[in-house]
């Protein structure tokens, strides 16, 4: 048993793009974090499970593809469902379909309900640098 | 089931079929014969197959867009852009990630969100769902040649549907749509899937319609070096050809050292053909295609014109026959159809200034072509061995074995074991080379590279270096210095 903080990591929906995940896995494992890693291809509720089950502190979502406004919506609302409304959710990759502005993006997802929403080219550091603001 | 790399039966294939066309409503509309008759009425200045092999005759590269929505009138309104505003050769319709997953009623909400939205809510256009009657108003609609690009790992009902419609080429394949594309599904389940897809293409064959195959050649388009996508490439080929297909296109996604680009699509198309004559499939045609650099790209979108521009020319020297173009947005996701244009009539500017231009055949060329074959041989070999002769199963055991390794790749049927990095010119080599059975030599080649450079930057070889290297050309250079 560890008592590093849990962390959910995880593609989300129909999105198979696993480079990002596997250098946020290695990154987030450096910096002391137990990583439980769901990988590519992930519908919320097992988001929703792993956190429950490992007592994790945040979930952390990526969506490259495009249709992340459409597997995004409702994620907090599940987690409040199952008795985990405060945990952390942080949201980053290509949100949306087309080159958009954004900060309608980041408006959008913020109010969907998610703690952060990171642009396109977002490096590891800056998650690193928020989750250890957030988590104090 | 039972997995060979042998062609099917009819009666096997159609026992499948009977299945395949009932997983969504729109296959009842599948009618073989009337595709068939249908596949007769296209022109050749609209048959994909055959623009290729008069490309590959003439020497020319012809350019080609990924580019897929929701809606079809939207889709027709998107293609023909892209072929008069960009001048594409080949066009394709790019399928959504839902019908990649079959998931074809999360598809359907995706098409009624979008008309609601008044935009396209999903990645790309989702052909099952609009059924033969809707993609076949895509084939009438749009001048020009048409494939089907996607990544999807049972593929079987989408081929039905879209080549009963009219397109004329298929990309994916049963590794390449598998281990880039899928978590959990197996190597054995996917490869006989996509003997159907073969199959399917080797009965069109039968009846006088060519359509051409493509496996996908970039694989997760992380630092891959070519010896492992030619490998793949090559078993890809051979699978078709066994099922009958006559017109393949075996690719290769850019790795950004010049050299070494041109160098591999010699080498594809060389070991393409030493193979298939070795094992008996000749009467086909085989071409190549070169995707521009497949990674990250910069967010300034001059910088990204470079890489779109570095990419055209390695393409128009290696003499590919078509080149898959990138856009200025690719940073940020889907581009909007006039990026996707500006990609294109980029590109297409670079091939035509550069197709009465020889690259010389100089001595590191012929290095680098060497090495290549060298390293697909071990890799093509020893699959053929681990399968008792048999392809199919030797690609399952030899995954299994890491023998074929795929980095980065989600799938958890890759091993996973090999690590590639830039060598100190940007080429890609392996700093761990895992399982795959090379020769002492070939190890101690990439060994030495690796070395150099990491003596260059003063600093051990590790995992750092790798991930320095995948941001690289969005940071704006190509060799992740420290």
């Amino acid at each position: 048993m560890t008592n590093k903080e849990k962390v959910i990591l995880g593609v989300i929906g129909a999105d198979c793009h696993a480079v990002g995940n596997k250098i946020l896995n290695h990154a987030l494992t450096a910096a002391g974090y137990e990583v439980i890693n769901l990988g590519v291809l992930v519908p919320q509720e097992e988001f929703v499970n792993a956190a429950i089950e490992t007592d994790a502190k945040a979930i952390l979502v990526a969506s490259l593809y495009g249709h992340g406004e459409i597997d995004c919506r409702g994620l907090r609302d599940r987690c409040r469902e199952a008795g985990i409304e405060d945990i952390l959710l942080y949201v980053g990759g290509n949100l949306v379909v087309g080159k958009s502005d954004f900060t309608e993006v980041e408006k959008k997802f913020l109010a969907m309900g998610y703690d952060k929403v990171y642009a396109p080219g977002t490096l590891p550091e800056q998650v690193l640098a928020d989750l250890k603001e957030d988590l104090k | 089931m039972e997995l060979k790399n042998k062609k099917w039966s009819l009666d096997e294939f159609n026992a499948i079929r009977a299945e395949v066309l009932k997983t969504w409503p729109t296959g009842e509309g599948v009618n073989f014969e009337e595709g068939v008759k249908y596949q007769e009425t296209i022109p050749a200045k609209r048959h994909f197959a055959k623009l290729l092999v008069k490309a590959k005759k003439n020497g020319e590269t012809l350019t080609q867009p990924r580019a897929g929505v929701a809606l079809i009138d939207e889709h027709i309104n998107l293609l023909n852009f892209l072929r008069t505003e960009g001048e594409a050769d080949l066009l394709p319709s790019t399928i959504d990630s839902y019908t990649r997953q079959n998931q074809y009623k999360e598809a359907q909400n995706g098409i009624e969100e979008s008309l609601k939205a008044g935009r396209s809510l999903l990645n790309g256009f989702p052909a099952v769902n609009h059924g033969v009657e809707g993609v076949r108003r895509v084939v009438e609609s749009v001048d020009g040649a048409l494939q089907v690009r996607h990544g999807t790992p049972d593929a079987r009902l989408l081929a039905e549907i879209t080549m009963a419609a009219g397109y004329t080429s298929y990309e994916g394949g049963g590794i390449s749509y598998n281990i880039p594309y899928a978590k959990s599904v197996s190597l054995e389940k996917t490869i006989f899937d996509w003997q159907y897809c073969d199959r399917l293409t080797g009965l069109y064959a039968e009846h006088g319609i060519e359509i051409n195959r493509e496996p996908f050649g970039p694989l997760t388009g992380t630092l891959v070096p070519p010896s492992i996508s030619h490998a793949v490439a090559v078993i890809e080929g051979i699978l078709a050809a066994e099922q009958g297909v006559k017109n393949i296109t075996l690719g290769y996604g850019q790795c950004g050292n010049l050299v070494q680009d041109i160098a591999a699509i010699r080498a594809l198309e060389e070991l393409g053909e030493e193979y298939m004559a070795k094992h008996g499939y000749q009467d086909m045609v085989l071409t190549t295609v070169f995707h521009q650099w497949m990674g990250g790209f910069p967010q300034d979108e001059a910088k990204a014109f470079a890489v779109i521009s570095w990419g055209a020319a390695a393409a128009a020297l290696s003499k590919a026959t078509k080149v898959i173009v990138k856009t200025p947005h690719e940073a940020l996701g889907i581009p909007t159809k006039e990026a996707n244009a500006m990609g294109l009539r980029t590109t297409k500017q670079m091939i035509n200034m550069l197709k009465d231009q020889v690259f010389p055949q100089t001595r590191e060329l012929e290095l680098e072509i060497n090495m290549i074959k060298a390293e697909t041989r071990c890799i093509l070999d020893k699959v053929f061995e681990l399968g008792g002769g048999d392809y199919a199963i030797g690609t399952v055991r030899a995954f299994e074995a890491g023998v074929l390794d795929v980095p980065f790749a989600p799938s958890k049927f890759s091993l996973n074991k090999i690590l590639p990095a830039r060598d100190n010119n940007g080429a890609v080599r392996l700093f761990d080379v895992g399982n795959l059975p090379f020769t002492p030599d070939i190890v101690a080649f990439h060994q030495d590279k690796i070395a150099e450079r990491a003596k260059a930057e003063g600093r051990a070889a590790s995992f750092q270096m790798v991930i320095d290297d995948i941001y690289a050309i969005s940071k704006g250079r190509l060799v992740g210095r420290p």
